[in-house]
């Protein structure tokens, strides 16, 4: 990584000297001011560089040639690909140029790897980090919805269906199917590097048939993955649903970055989930081989 | 003394609360993760907790739905403090057993502390 930048009040550090404690304290200060701030701790960001395969020596730390931390900026690596994440700015130094300049040498680690497709996702209605991923020469794909559900939810009965659990390897062959072009958060190699992963698959009475992928946390259900493979894939992803929240009536449910226009949508509110946020996702490139065809 | 429990992150803004608060008949009692939080509520049983939505550990809707499962809590109002939008906080709130939420930046000193005190005597 380049010690400075062409803007020489900015140097440029590669995250991994630092620790996680560092990295989430200088993350954390980025997001003070944030409508949703998602402030991490040391373990949850761990797991976030192990799960979404982020490349701490690929990512960066902006700093001043004093020492004082400015930013922090992600880069997360699969195959012929690359995401950026997490970039922060801390609030009293933002418009002096460290976004861009993280942003810059994320791209240009990435185009040292002979990387062409870039991924990223903001916040929706965040009108200064949009404005800058356009000058870079992102461009909107979508919107993405991240949705919640009580574990107060009234319960649902299960739906009559011939329904089947999976271990965590017959899942992971599923998500591994064809599933469209997906967020990072939600690839397959999202789900095969986290943990507690399993699955379930159902066929119904009219021959309908799909399964859902889910990582089951100590008190969260998240990271679903699903399809329909026959029939209506509301009607399939609400009987998915009602067997899953009957097995983990207890348990609070987070999902991120479903596709808008996902068919399966109305199935989740039917069943309770209410929306959190919304994110636009945004690529840099044409799409890689490696996502075209999975 | 009427006890409130504050779950809160962000160190400047549990300074702010217990400045506002100051020279009234409140203890102020802080966690600053959600584990501690849930913890605290337990240990303590207090007559209100003012619960921040963005957590490190586990965030705070999943937090208030650990609170409403226990029993012991039922009759203090849990309330988020929250920058979402309006009608996000609402959904939440309604979503989660929230009592009700108080929208931040806290900006007029004299409406935070009216909003507490109708939470306190909400029966």
């Amino acid at each position: 990584m380049s010690p400075t930048h062409p803007n020489t009040t900015i140097k440029l550090i590669s995250a991994s000297r630092f620790s996680y404690e560092q990295l989430t304290a200088i993350y954390n200060q980025t997001r003070v001011d944030y409508m949703v701030p998602m402030p991490m701790n040391a373990a949850r960001l761990a797991e976030y560089v192990t799960t979404y395969d982020v490349s701490l020596d690929h990512s960066a730390v902006a700093a001043t040639q004093d020492g004082e931390m400015l930013g922090v900026n992600m880069l997360g690596l699969r195959e012929d690909r690359a995401w950026i994440t997490r970039l922060g700015v801390i609030p009293n130094t933002r418009r002096s140029g460290v976004g861009q300049a993280l942003m810059e040498s994320l791209m240009e680690q990435a185009a040292r790897l002979s990387i062409k497709f870039v991924m990223l996702e903001v916040i929706k209605n965040n009108t200064p980090a949009y404005q800058l991923f356009s000058k870079l020469g992102f461009y909107e794909v979508g919107e993405l919805l991240v949705l919640r559900r009580s574990p107060s939810t009234k319960p649902v009965d299960p739906i009559v269906a011939d329904a089947q659990r999976m271990d965590r390897t017959d899942s992971l062959v599923l998500v591994g199917r064809d599933r469209g072009t997906q967020p990072w958060t939600n690839q397959s190699e999202s789900l095969t590097n986290a943990f507690e992963v399993s699955g379930l698959r159902l066929t119904l009475a009219d021959g309908s048939r799909g399964w859902m992928v889910y990582q089951r946390q100590k008190f969260l259900l998240t990271r679903f993955a699903f399809k329909t493979e026959v029939g209506d894939p509301a009607t399939v992803a609400y009987a998915l649903l009602s067997h899953l929240h009957h097995q983990y009536p207890r348990l609070d449910t987070q999902i991120e970055n479903i596709q808008i226009n996902d068919p399966h949508l109305p199935a989740f509110y039917e069943m309770g989930y209410v929306e959190s946020f919304r994110r636009i996702e945004m690529w840099h490139g044409t799409l890689p081989a490696s996502l075209s065809v999975k | 003394m009427t006890k409130i429990l504050l779950v809160e992150d962000i160190p400047d803004n549990v300074a702010l609360v217990r400045k506002l608060l100051s020279g009234r008949d409140y203890e102020i009692i802080h966690a600053p993760d959600a584990e501690t939080g849930l913890q605290m509520a337990l240990d303590h049983i207090p007559d209100l907790i003012l619960l921040d939505l963005g957590l490190p550990d586990y965030d705070g809707q999943t937090l208030a739905g650990w609170m409403r499962a226990e029993s012991v809590l039922d009759a203090t109002p849990i309330v988020a403090v929250t920058a979402w939008p309006e009608e996000t906080a609402k959904k939440m709130v309604e979503s989660y057993g929230f009592d009700g939420y108080i929208c931040k930046p806290i900006i007029k000193v004299s409406e935070f502390i009216a909003q507490v005190e109708s939470f306190l005597k909400t029966p």
